[in-house]
């Protein structure tokens, strides 16, 4: 058997690092993503950080798989995942946001002009 | 004195004035007076983004039959009605058309349905045959309008179509061969097989508007260099939406905004708002024509939205780069914050 040469070593051991730094990144969104689910006030707010699980996690965390394969047939599939994600996701958000709105759901908003705490006043009025 | 009542289902097609004719005329055969029902149904909830122009297509429709029934009609007794069907419910299938043009006969006691040869209401293919089964099984009398057709058949031998049986064939040609083995001689044939069938049965599915030889290509490429500034907006938006949610007081600051869009309808409106949507802190609830409902969660989103970035870039993908220079919805007034009522 061939001795790994000092570069292969470095090589390898950076790709661990890598693949070790992507996969903390998706699991680091992917986790704001369900605190801001559970923090945030209505509906429609959850469906922005519910997509953050799709595009970041998902993405890190494909990114990182891939890198784990290396250069081979398997890397292409985890990038054609991520393409179906990224059209599925916005499709499921507007969908869910859409029917609510089409139920009569009020998005809590915020005052104009002033920022507002998650004491947020309902504006609107039932359809 | 009888009275010849009928229910003319309009579609826009090539055939849909000899229909109108033949309509008038066989129902001026069988009784002296008549009563002609012109109907268009829409096909699907009036909320798809395209429904303020369907309505207007249709009204345009119905007005034009109603000036041919009156020319075909002459001295003779004719009554006319127009409705447009389908607007409180979705309508899918032939099964969903056949029981509303018999409710609709039901309502206005109508003796029979004359139908036009290529009616095509808006779903993606022709649902004749389908359609005149469910009257058979409602128990609706109908006639098909005896017409021409020379014009139709040139167009399915068209280039158009084969650019489309071309691209879509390509498309799962090239996807089929990326999952499997590309240099495995079972997978080229099997693959070969299958784009083949998709090619015939989807290619005027997949592409609704005609393709450009030169342009489509390049819009192909164009997406692909949109994608990286598309990652890079995500990158953006997710640090910044997952800062405010981290932040013990979470200031978040959600909004309704309505932006007018400047791109068409169809598939660059549909690029838009998911891009709009996949940028956390944006979120696209409606979508009316051009018009874009979005729901922000934070300041710093909504000042994105209104930049304009995404519509610039979308813009680019498919329109060119001179196109994709134009004033941020903000300068061009067309993005304001609404209320909840807008909904």
């Amino acid at each position: 058997m061939i001795e790994p040469t000092p570069l292969q070593v470095t090589l390898e051991t950076v790709r661990f690092w890598a693949i070790v730094a992507l996969l903390g990144l998706g699991v680091f969104f992917t986790l704001v993503s369900t605190i801001g689910v559970l923090r945030l006030p209505d509906i429609y707010a959850r469906a922005h950080t519910a997509s953050q699980t799709d595009t970041l996690g998902a993405g890190f965390a494909l990114a990182g798989v891939a890198l784990a394969f290396g250069w081979q047939h398997a890397a292409v599939y985890t990038v054609l995942l991520l393409f179906f994600v990224f059209i599925t996701n916005p499709t499921a958000a507007h969908a869910i946001a859409r029917s609510a709105a089409e139920t009569g759901v009020e998005p809590i908003l915020a005052e104009e002009g002033e920022p507002d705490d998650s004491t947020a006043e309902t504006e609107g009025e039932t359809r | 004195m009888a009275v010849e009542r009928l229910l003319v289902p309009l579609s826009d097609t090539v055939t849909v004035r000899q229909t109108v004719g033949y309509a008038v005329q066989s129902g001026l055969e069988r009784a002296d007076s008549l009563e002609c029902h012109l109907v268009v149904a829409l096909p699907y909830d009036d909320d798809v983004p395209e429904s303020a122009r369907q309505h207007e297509d249709a009204d345009d429709l119905l007005s034009r039959a109603r000036n041919w029934v009156e020319e075909d009609a002459g001295e003779a007794d004719v009554t006319i009605e127009t409705a447009t069907l389908g607007t409180d419910e979705y309508l899918f299938g032939p099964r969903d058309y056949a029981e509303i043009f018999d409710a609709y006969a039901a309502e206005n006691d109508l003796d029979r349905v004359v139908l036009d040869p290529e009616y095509e209401p808006g779903v993606t293919a022709r649902i004749l045959q389908p359609l005149e089964r469910e009257l058979d099984r409602i128990g609706l009398a109908y006639d098909e309008a005896p017409v021409e057709r020379s014009t139709r058949r040139g167009r399915l031998t068209g280039s158009e179509d084969f650019d489309r049986l071309f691209a879509t064939f390509m498309i799962s040609y090239g996807f089929y061969l990326v999952l499997g083995d590309p240099t495995y001689w079972f997978d080229l044939v099997t693959g070969a097989a299958v784009a083949g069938i998709v090619a015939i049965s989807l290619a005027r599915v997949t592409f609704s508007v005609p393709l450009d030889r030169v342009q489509s290509p390049i819009r192909v490429v164009r997406f692909a260099l949109y994608i990286p500034y598309l990652l890079w907006e995500i990158v953006k938006a997710n640090i910044a939406v997952s800062a405010v949610i981290l932040r013990p007081s979470m200031p978040i600051e959600p909004t309704l905004t309505q932006v007018d869009s400047r791109v068409r309808s169809g598939l660059p409106l549909t690029a838009l708002a998911n891009s709009i949507t996949l940028t956390p802190g944006t979120l696209t609830v409606r979508a009316t024509d051009q018009r874009l409902l979005v729901h922000t969660l934070i300041p710093a989103a909504r000042e994105d939205l209104f930049d304009g970035g995404l519509e610039r870039g979308i813009r680019f993908v498919f329109y060119g780069r001179e196109s994709a220079a134009i004033p941020s919805p903000r300068e061009r007034d067309d993005a304001e914050i609404v209320g909840g009522d807008e909904l």
